[in-house]
C-alpha cells in the first residue's frame, strides 16, 4: 500500500522534471551543440568572427551600455521616490504603490507602442508641440534613439526597484538618521553618512534585478530601437530569422545565456544580504509635517503619475481619437482581412489565438508548477537541487528559448514546429516560474504540524492534501494561475520565433502592424495593444487583490 | 494500555532515545517531563505513529503498533502550536476527525456541539481560528483532539504558549477534563509545576533517556539523581569532596551503606531557628539573598563560609549579611545518583 503510493508520487513528480528536460534542457543542449559543431564536428569559427568582428563586440557592449544607463537612470529616480514612500504617510500611498506595480505585467509591445503614442513622432506629445506653436514638423525625434530605449526601460523598472527599497527601508527604520540629525547632520551629511550605507544592500540588488532586465530586453528595443541598436537579443533574433546564420545565432544565445547565469549568481549574492518583509507596511512612516516634506510627497506623486500613466493614458487615447474626434476604426477594423498579406489572418483571430493559448498554458503551466512546488517543498536535500532548476527558464532570455524550440522541436517524434501547440507550450515553460514563485510560499509557510493533525485525526495522504494542503494554497495558486495567463497573453520574444502564420497571437501582430507603413495598421496595432492592456491590467488587478496576504515571492 | 520497550532513536548521528521503557495504564495521566531536546517530543511522536524509523516495541492493547500509520491508529494529539486548520471554521476543526471516521453530518454536528460545550466554547462553532484568543485556540484544539474519542490522547506542551496566569488554571481544567471522560494519557511539559499538576505519574527525561517515573509527590520527596533534583528547581546538590559540612551531615543523616558522593538537602527540610532534637542539625549561618514571593521569601544561606543552602522561610526579619542560624532536618538529606 504505501510503496504503492511512493511511485505514484515518483511517476506524478517525474511529470515537472519530463517537462523542463524536453523543452528546456534539450532545446538548450541542441543550441550549444549547433554553436559548437555546426557541421558534427567540433568548429569554433562562430565564437571566433565573434570575438573578432568589431560589429558583434559593439553589440555586447552596446547591450551592456545601455542596460548600465537604464540601471542608472531608474535607481536615480527611484531612491528618492523610495524614501518619500517609506518614510511618509499619506493618501493615496499604497495604492499609488500597488499601481506602479503595473508595468510589470505590461507586454514589452504595449509599452513600446505606449511609448510610441506619448513620444513618438506620431505622439502626443509632438502633436501638442506642434498645437501650441504652429510647427510643421514634429519637434522631438525620439523614435529610434537610444532615449526612448532607456526611457521605456526605466519605465518598465521604477516599480521593481521602488519596491525593493520601499520595503527594505520601512523594516530598518529612521532611528539612525533621526540621532544624526541630533548630532548635527545636515540632509546632505544624512544622505551621505546614513541613508545611503543604508539603503546600498536593497540599491545593489536592485540595479542588478533592473540590469539583468534590461540586458535581456527584447521587445523595447526591438520596436522602439530598430536593428541600429541592436541588443544581444535582437542580434539573435536578426541572425536566426533575417539573415539564417544559425551558428553565429546559437553562439550569441550561449553568450546570452552565460551572461545571464553570472548575473543571477550576483543577484542571489545581493538578495541574501536583504531580508524583505513580505509587504511594504512600514512601521515607522510619519505624516509629513513641514512645507519641504509635503512638497517631496507632491514632487514624487506627480512624477510617478506622469513616468507611469502617461504613456498608458497616451495609447488609450490615441487608440480612441484621431486629430481630437472620436475615430474607433482601429477597433472596428480588427475583422478585417485586408491585411491578408501581412498577417495571413485578421487581428481579431489573434486575439482568439492568444486567449486560447493562454488557455493551455495557463493549464500546464498551473498543473505542473502545482506538482513542483509540492516536490521543492518535500523535505531532504534533492528539494533543494530541483528549486533552482525550476528557475532556470526565468534566467533564459524568451528569445534564446523561442530560437531553441525552433531547432530541437523539428524532428519526429518531436516535430511541432509547424503545431500550434509549441505557442502554448513555450509560454507554460516561461510562466512556470512565476507559478512555482506564486505556490511555493504558501505552500512553505503551512506547519508541518498541520498535516500532521490531520493524519492523527484519520486522514490518508490524499485525504490530507485535498482538505489541507490545496485549500491552503488556493490563494497562491489563484495568483499563478493569473501570473501565467498574463505572462502568456503578453510573451513576445519566444512567439516571435515559434508563431506560425494563422496562429499568430497579440504580440506578434501588434508588432507586425507596427512596423508596417500606413496609418490603418499604426491605429490596428494601438488597438490591439489597447485590448492586451486591459487583458494584463485585469490579471493584474487580482493579483493585488490576493497578494496582499502574504502571497507570492517577488 | 500503552507499552513501550526499549525504544531507542536516532536523527543522523544525534541519538535522541536511548532504551527507553514506559507503561500508561488505562485511564492514566503520564507526563513527560524534561528539557528541550530531551527526547520527549521525538518519544510522542513515535507513539503517534509520526515518527516510524526507530528500535524497540510500542504495544497497544498488548497489539504491536510499530507499522500502523498514524492515521489508522485512533490516538488523539494536541500539537504545541495546536495547528489548527486555518482555513476552517471551529466547528470544522473539530469535526475534521469525525468526518475521516464517515460519520453521519447530523451526527457530527451534534457531536461537535456537545464537545465545545464541554470545553467551554458553546455557541462560537462558526468562529474564525483567526479571531480566537489563545486560550480558546487551545480548547479547540482540545476539542479536536477528543472529537473522535482517542484510544490514548497526547499532548505535547499544550500550555506551552499561553502566559503563565492563564496555564495555571487550564492545567487544573485539563486534568479535570481528561479525567472526566476515562481517557488515557500522555502529557509533554518542561514545567515542573504543570506536571506536578495535571499528572498521575511523572516520567523524568534527560538527553534520551528516562531518568525516574514516579507519582509526582514520590518524585518531588525523593529525586533520584542531581538531574531530577536540579530539574525540580532544588539547589541544594552537592559533592561531598567540595564540603567539610556536608561531609559532616551526611556521617550523621546516613548509615554507611546509603552515602554516595552526590547528596540533596531537600528544601522542605531545611527552616530558620534552632532546635536541640536529635534528628535535627542547627548550624551558624549568614543570610544571602532574600527574595519576597508573596507567601513566603525565597531564602540562600551560607554555612561554614562555603556552602549555601536555598529553602522557602515564611518570615525574615534579619538583613542581608547577618548571622541567624538554620536547622537541617537529617530526613532531608537524600543520596542521589551522580
Amino acid at each position: 500500500m504505501r510503496s504503492r503510493l511512493r511511485y505514484a508520487k515518483v511517476l506524478i513528480f517525474s511529470l515537472p522534471l519530463a517537462f523542463l528536460g524536453v523543452f528546456f534542457v534539450y532545446p538548450i543542449l541542441t543550441l550549444f551543440d549547433i554553436s559548437l559543431r555546426p557541421d558534427g564536428a567540433l568548429d569554433l569559427s562562430a565564437f571566433a568572427r565573434l570575438l573578432t568582428s568589431d560589429y558583434y563586440l559593439e553589440t555586447l557592449l552596446f547591450t551592456v551600455y545601455q542596460a548600465l544607463i537604464s540601471t542608472v537612470a531608474t535607481l536615480l529616480l527611484a531612491l528618492p521616490c523610495a524614501y518619500v514612500f517609506a518614510r511618509y504617510r499619506f493618501r493615496g500611498r499604497s495604492l499609488l504603490l500597488s499601481l506602479a506595480t503595473l508595468p510589470f505585467v505590461l507586454p514589452t509591445v504595449v509599452v513600446a507602442l505606449a511609448f510610441s503614442a506619448v513620444l513618438g513622432e506620431r505622439g502626443l506629445v509632438n502633436d501638442l508641440l506642434r498645437l501650441l506653436f504652429s510647427l510643421d514638423h514634429a519637434p522631438i525625434q525620439l523614435e529610434r534613439t537610444l532615449a526612448i530605449i532607456i526611457i521605456a526601460h526605466v519605465f518598465y523598472n521604477f516599480s521593481v526597484a521602488l519596491r525593493i527599497m520601499t520595503s527594505y527601508w520601512s523594516s530598518l527604520g529612521f532611528h539612525a538618521e533621526e540621532a544624526a540629525r541630533c548630532l548635527g547632520a545636515d540632509e546632505l551629511a544624512v544622505w551621505r553618512d546614513i541613508r545611503l550605507p543604508v539603503i546600498r544592500p536593497a540599491l545593489l540588488s536592485a540595479g542588478t534585478l533592473v540590469f539583468i532586465f534590461c540586458f535581456t530586453s527584447f521587445g523595447v528595443v526591438l520596436i522602439l530601437g530598430g536593428i541600429r541598436f541592436a541588443t544581444l537579443e535582437v542580434q539573435i533574433y536578426y541572425q536566426a530569422v533575417n539573415i539564417f546564420n544559425l551558428p553565429l545565432a546559437a553562439a550569441l544565445s550561449l553568450v546570452q545565456i552565460v551572461s545571464m547565469l553570472f548575473m543571477l549568481l550576483v543577484y542571489t549574492a545581493t538578495q541574501r544580504r536583504l531580508h524583505l518583509p513580505q509587504d511594504g507596511r512600514s512601521a515607522h512612516s510619519a505624516r509629513p509635517h513641514t512645507l519641504r516634506e509635503r512638497a517631496a510627497i507632491f514632487i514624487t506623486v506627480g512624477l510617478m503619475a506622469i513616468l507611469l500613466f502617461s504613456p498608458l493614458a497616451a495609447l488609450v487615447w490615441r487608440s480612441l481619437f484621431v486629430a481630437g474626434h472620436l475615430d474607433v476604426s482601429g477597433f472596428t477594423s480588427l475583422t478585417d482581412k485586408t491585411r491578408a498579406s501581412l498577417l495571413f489572418t485578421t487581428p481579431l483571430q489573434a486575439v482568439f489565438n492568444s486567449l486560447r493559448f493562454a488557455l493551455f498554458a495557463t493549464s500546464a503551466a498551473v498543473l505542473l508548477g502545482t506538482v513542483a512546488s509540492f516536490m521543492i517543498n518535500q523535505p531532504g536535500a534533492w528539494s533543494r537541487l530541483v528549486d533552482p532548476l525550476f528557475m532556470l527558464p526565468l534566467a533564459t532570455s524568451a528569445v534564446t528559448l523561442g530560437f531553441g524550440f525552433i531547432v530541437a522541436l523539428d524532428e519526429p517524434p518531436l516535430d511541432l514546429r509547424s503545431s500550434w501547440a509549441i505557442i502554448p507550450v513555450s509560454h507554460a515553460l516561461v510562466a512556470l516560474p512565476f507559478v512555482i514563485r506564486s505556490i511555493l510560499p504558501s505552500l512553505r509557510v503551512i506547519p508541518p504540524s498541520l498535516g500532521e493533525a490531520a493524519r492523527m485525526l484519520g486522514a490518508r495522504e490524499l485525504v490530507k492534501l485535498r482538505t489541507i494542503d490545496l485549500p491552503l494554497v488556493s490563494r497562491g495558486l489563484v495568483v499563478g494561475a493569473t501570473f501565467a495567463f498574463t505572462v502568456s497573453m503578453g510573451e513576445f520574444g519566444a512567439s516571435l520565433f515559434v508563431a506560425q502564420r494563422e496562429s499568430v497571437t497579440i504580440p506578434v501582430v501588434i508588432y507586425r502592424l507596427f512596423g508596417h507603413p500606413g496609418l490603418t495598421s499604426y491605429r490596428q496595432a494601438l488597438a490591439m495593444s489597447v485590448i492586451l492592456m486591459l487583458v494584463c491590467a485585469g490579471g493584474f488587478l487580482i493579483i493585488e487583490r490576493l497578494r496582499g496576504v502574504g502571497v507570492g515571492e517577488f | 494500555m500503552l507499552q513501550i520497550i526499549d525504544v531507542s532513536h536516532a536523527y543522523g548521528n544525534n541519538v535522541s532515545l536511548r532504551r527507553v521503557s514506559l507503561q500508561v495504564a488505562v485511564g492514566e495521566i503520564v507526563c513527560l517531563l524534561g528539557p528541550s531536546g530531551c527526547g520527549k517530543t521525538t518519544l510522542l511522536r513515535i507513539i503517534a505513529g509520526l515518527e516510524m524509523d526507530y528500535q524497540g516495541s510500542v504495544t497497544f492493547n498488548d497489539a504491536d503498533i510499530g507499522r500502523t500509520p498514524a492515521h489508522q491508529r485512533e490516538f488523539g494529539l494536541m500539537f504545541q502550536d495546536f495547528a489548527l486548520f486555518p482555513h476552517m471554521s471551529v466547528a470544522e476543526n473539530v469535526a475534521y476527525g469525525l468526518k475521516r471516521r464517515g460519520l453521519a453530518r447530523a451526527r457530527i454536528g451534534k457531536q461537535v456541539a456537545s464537545l465545545l460545550e464541554r470545553v467551554g466554547l458553546d455557541g462560537m462553532g462558526e468562529r474564525d481560528i483567526a479571531s480566537l484568543s489563545g486560550g480558546q485556540k487551545q480548547r479547540v484544539a482540545l476539542a479536536r483532539s477528543l472529537a473522535p474519542n482517542p484510544r490514548l490522547l497526547m499532548l505535547d506542551e499544550p500550555l506551552g504558549s499561553l502566559d503563565a496566569q492563564l496555564r495555571d488554571q487550564l492545567a487544573l481544567e485539563l486534568r479535570g477534563l481528561i479525567k472526566r471522560e476515562g481517557l488515557s494519557a500522555i502529557y509533554v511539559t518542561h514545567d515542573h509545576r504543570e506536571a506536578y499538576a495535571v499528572a498521575d505519574r511523572i516520567a523524568v527525561m534527560d538527553i534520551g533517556s528516562v531518568e525516574q517515573i514516579d507519582t509526582p509527590r514520590d518524585l518531588y520527596l525523593r529525586p533520584r539523581s542531581a538531574f531530577v533534583a536540579r530539574f525540580l528547581g532544588m539547589r541544594n546538590v552537592y559533592h561531598l569532596k567540595h564540603s567539610r559540612f556536608t561531609k559532616e551531615l551526611v556521617c550523621m543523616a546516613l548509615p554507611e551503606e546509603k552515602r554516595s558522593d552526590v547528596v540533596l538537602v531537600h528544601p522542605a527540610g531545611i527552616q530558620l531557628g534552632s532546635s536541640a532534637d536529635s534528628r535535627v542539625m542547627t548550624r551558624e549561618a549568614v543570610l544571602q539573598s532574600k527574595v519576597f514571593r508573596g507567601g513566603y521569601y525565597d531564602v540562600s544561606v551560607t554555612v561554614d563560609g562555603d556552602t549555601t543552602l536555598s529553602f522557602a522561610a515564611k518570615r525574615v526579619t534579619a538583613e542581608i549579611g547577618a548571622a541567624l542560624s538554620v536547622e537541617i532536618s537529617l530526613e532531608a538529606v537524600i543520596p542521589l545518583q551522580s
